[in-house]
C-alpha cells in the first residue's frame, strides 16, 4: 500500500508543473465553495439568533389612525390601545393566545444620581419582555410578578447607562432618581441597540395617568403552525379591536399588527433558499475544477500511453493501470482541495473577525461536518473525474503502444 | 516444449483483410536460443506479439511451458507475461523518471514482491550485467548498450520461461551489438530459453537456429534440429 503510493508520488512529482496547475484550479473551487457557505453561514447565523421559532411567536399591536370612515366617525381619527384590551383579546381568542402582554413607554425621562443625569424613556413592561425584547441581564435580575403585583418603583437600567450614573457597572441595590421618585435599581442589562430602562407596566401606568392608554400590546401566541394560521389570527386579532374600539374590520390602519412568526416563516424560507443557491453556485464551482482534472488526466494518459504499454509488457494488469489513474486523481483532488479547505476557512475565521461588530453576519465560519461533507464529495469527484480517463488508459494495446515511431 | 504453436493462424481484419500468419508451426525447446528472421512484413513482429500475449491469434493453438495461450482475459494475459516472458526491445522502452533500479524493479512491483525484496533482486541482475554502480542513475545518463543491458536486466528479474527479444542491437553501434549478443549467448550457457526477432545476418548468425519467415509462412528452422 505505501508502495503504492509511492509509486502514485513518484508520477505526481515527475510531472510537477501539471500536477501544481490542475491542483490550483481545484484549490481554487474548494476554497471558493468554503467562503460561499461561510459567508451565508454568516447571515443564516444571524437570522438565527434574532429568530427562532420560540421567539417568533409574538404579536405586536402598535396604534394607528384610523383610513376608513365608520359608523359615523370620520376616518383619520387616532386609535389609543388601553389596558382593557388586553383581557378582551386574551377572552375572545383563547384558542391562539397564550399570554398578552402590554407595554407602556413614558418619554423623556431624566435619570439622575448626585453624579449625573441621562435622559431616556422609561419601558413599563413585563417580565416575559426579557425574552421578546432579548434583555441579557449582566448583574442582578429583571423583573418579576412580584414586582408589577406590588407597582413597586425598582428599575433595570442599560450597563451604559450605569456607567453615566455611578461610574462602574455593577450598580444593584443603588438608588436612582426619575420624575420625582426614588428608583431601586434591581438589575443591568446589556443590549445590542436598546439604552432605556425597564420598570414595571403596573408602575408605569399608576405614573402616567388614569386614561389607561398604552404604547403597544403584544400577545404570545399558540397552535398556529403555518402562514395562513398566522394570517387568520392577524384578522381575528383585528376584528376584536374593531368590535371595541369601533372601526372598520378591512381597516388596516387604524391598527397595525406585526406578526413575528410570518415574517419568521418568510424568513425561514429565505434562507434555505441562500442555502441552496449556495450549495449550487459552489458545487458548480467545484464542477469546473473537477473538469479541469479530468481533462488533464485525459491529457496525461495521452502523453504515457507508450509508458503505460510498458508496464503493461512488463506484467501490469489492466486493472493496476486503472488503480494508478484513478488515485492519482484522487491524490491530486484531495490534496488540493485540502489546501483550498485550509485557505477558506483561514480566510472565513479572518472574516469572523473583522466583522464581529458587524449586524449583518454573526460567525461567518464552516464547521467540521461541512469540511469532512466537502472531503468526502472531492474523493468522490476525483475518482470520478480519473475513472474515465482511467478506463481510456487500460485500452492501451501494448502492442501499438510500443511500436516504434 | 517450451513454445508449441500449432496451425496458427492471423488476420488483420479491414477493407482488404490482412492474412499475416498462415498456418504456423512451431517449437522450441526449453535452454534454446533461437532467432526469427524475415523481411519487414513478413509477419515476424505478429508471431513475436503472439508468443508475447500481446497480441491474440484466430485459429489454432499456442502452449507456453505447458499452458494454453487462448481467450484469456486481459488481466490474466498480463499475470501470465509478467511470470513466464520477458522483454527486450529495441528502443528499450526504460521508463524515463525512473532511475536503472527502478526500472529492473518495476516488473516484481506488479508481482506484490516487497520493495525490499525487489530491489535487492533488481541489484543482483544489475549486478550480474555489470552495472552495479549505474543503479541510481536515469535512462537519459547511460549510452544505448547501458540501457539494453537494463532492460535485459529488467527481463531477467522475473525469472521468466523465455527471453523475447525484439531485435535488441536495433539501436546499438556495431561494437555494443557484439557485447550485447555475447551476453545473450552467456545467458543462454546458463540455460535462459532467449528467441530474438531480427533481419541482421550477423545476429541471426550467432544464435544455434534461424527460423526464416517469408509472406506468413515458416521457411526453414520450424522445429529443433
Amino acid at each position: 500500500m505505501l508502495d503504492f503510493f509511492r509509486e502514485i508520488a513518484q508520477i505526481l512529482g515527475h510531472n510537477k508543473m501539471r500536477t501544481f496547475l490542475t491542483g490550483i484550479a481545484v484549490a481554487w473551487g474548494i476554497f471558493m465553495l468554503i467562503i460561499l457557505l461561510g459567508m451565508s453561514r454568516g447571515v443564516l447565523n444571524n437570522f438565527n439568533s434574532f429568530q427562532s421559532a420560540e421567539n417568533a411567536s409574538t404579536v405586536s399591536i402598535w396604534p394607528g389612525y384610523t383610513e376608513k370612515a365608520y359608523k359615523g366617525y370620520r376616518e383619520g381619527r387616532a386609535i389609543q390601545l388601553k389596558d382593557t384590551d388586553l383581557g378582551t383579546l386574551a377572552e375572545r381568542n383563547s384558542n391562539n393566545v397564550r399570554t398578552v402582554l402590554a407595554s407602556k413607554v413614558i418619554e423623556g425621562t431624566q435619570l439622575s444620581t448626585s453624579r449625573d443625569y441621562v435622559a431616556e424613556s422609561l419601558f413599563g413592561v413585563f417580565p416575559e419582555n426579557q425574552h421578546t425584547d432579548r434583555v441579557e441581564i449582566v448583574h442582578g435580575r429583571f423583573l418579576n410578578d412580584s414586582d408589577l403585583d406590588g407597582r413597586r418603583k425598582v428599575i433595570v437600567i442599560n450597563r451604559k447607562t450605569a456607567r453615566v450614573l455611578f461610574d462602574r457597572e455593577d450598580v444593584v441595590g443603588e438608588r436612582v432618581n426619575a420624575m420625582g421618585l426614588s428608583w431601586l435599581i434591581i438589575g443591568v442589562y446589556d443590549h445590542r441597540w436598546e439604552k432605556s430602562s425597564y420598570i414595571p407596566f403596573t408602575t408605569a401606568m399608576m405614573l402616567s395617568g388614569s386614561d389607561g392608554t398604552v404604547t403597544n400590546i403584544a400577545l404570545k401566541i399558540k397552535n398556529v403552525s403555518s402562514a395562513e394560521d398566522g394570517d387568520s389570527l392577524d384578522s381575528a386579532v383585528r376584528a376584536t379591536l374593531a368590535s371595541t374600539h369601533n372601526f372598520d374590520s378591512t381597516d388596516h390602519n387604524a391598527v397595525h399588527i406585526w406578526n413575528r412568526f410570518t415574517q419568521y416563516l418568510t424568513g425561514v424560507k429565505a434562507t434555505s433558499i441562500l442555502e441552496l443557491a449556495v450549495w449550487i453556485i459552489g458545487i458548480f464551482t467545484m464542477l469546473s475544477g473537477i473538469v479541469g482534472v479530468s481533462n488533464i488526466m485525459f491529457v496525461s494518459v495521452r502523453e504515457r500511453t507508450h509508458e503505460i504499454g510498458i508496464r503493461r509488457a512488463i506484467g501490469a494488469k489492466p486493472r493496476s493501470i486503472l488503480v494508478q489513474i484513478v488515485t492519482e486523481s484522487v491524490v491530486i483532488t484531495t490534496f488540493f482541495g485540502y489546501l483550498g479547505i485550509v485557505g477558506g476557512t483561514l480566510i472565513t475565521s479572518l472574516i469572523a473577525k473583522l466583522t464581529e461588530q458587524a449586524d449583518f453576519l454573526k460567525d461567518p465560519t464552516v464547521d467540521i461536518s461541512i469540511a469532512i461533507k466537502v472531503t468526502l464529495v472531492l474523493i468522490a469527484a476525483g475518482a470520478l473525474a480519473g475513472l474515465f480517463p482511467a478506463i481510456k488508459a487500460t485500452k492501451v494495446k501494448p502492442v501499438e503502444a510500443l511500436r516504434d515511431e | 516444449m517450451i513454445i508449441e504453436l500449432k496451425d496458427i493462424n492471423k488476420t488483420y481484419p479491414g477493407a482488404v483483410p490482412l492474412h499475416v500468419l498462415k498456418d504456423i508451426n512451431l517449437s522450441i525447446e526449453r535452454g534454446e536460443l533461437v532467432s526469427i528472421m524475415g523481411a519487414s512484413g513478413s509477419g515476424k513482429s505478429t508471431l513475436l506479439n503472439i508468443l508475447g500475449i500481446l497480441d491474440t491469434y484466430d485459429s489454432g493453438s499456442y502452449h507456453l511451458d505447458g499452458t494454453l495461450i487462448k481467450n484469456l482475459s486481459e488481466n490474466r494475459a498480463a499475470e501470465l507475461r509478467g511470470r513466464m516472458i520477458g522483454f527486450v526491445f529495441q528502443s528499450f522502452n526504460l521508463i524515463n523518471y525512473k532511475t536503472a533500479l527502478e526500472n529492473v524493479a518495476l516488473p516484481l512491483f506488479y508481482q506484490g514482491v516487497s520493495r525490499r525484496k525487489r530491489n535487492a533482486l533488481a541489484m543482483e541482475y544489475l549486478e550480474k550485467m555489470g552495472l552495479g554502480d549505474r543503479a541510481t542513475h536515469l535512462p537519459s545518463e547511460m549510452s544505448g548498450g547501458q540501457k539494453q543491458r537494463v532492460a535485459i536486466a529488467r527481463a531477467l528479474v522475473t525469472k521468466p520461461s523465455i527471453i523475447l527479444a525484439d531485435e535488441p542491437t536495433g539501436a546499438l553501434d556495431s561494437h555494443t551489438s557484439k557485447e550485447v549478443m555475447q551476453l545473450f549467448r552467456d545467458l543462454n550457457a546458463e540455460g535462459m530459453t532467449i528467441a530474438i526477432v531480427t533481419h541482421d545476418p550477423n545476429v541471426g548468425a550467432q544464435t544455434n537456429r534461424i527460423i526464416r519467415i517469408s509472406d506468413g509462412r515458416i521457411v526453414t528452422g520450424d522445429s529443433p534440429a
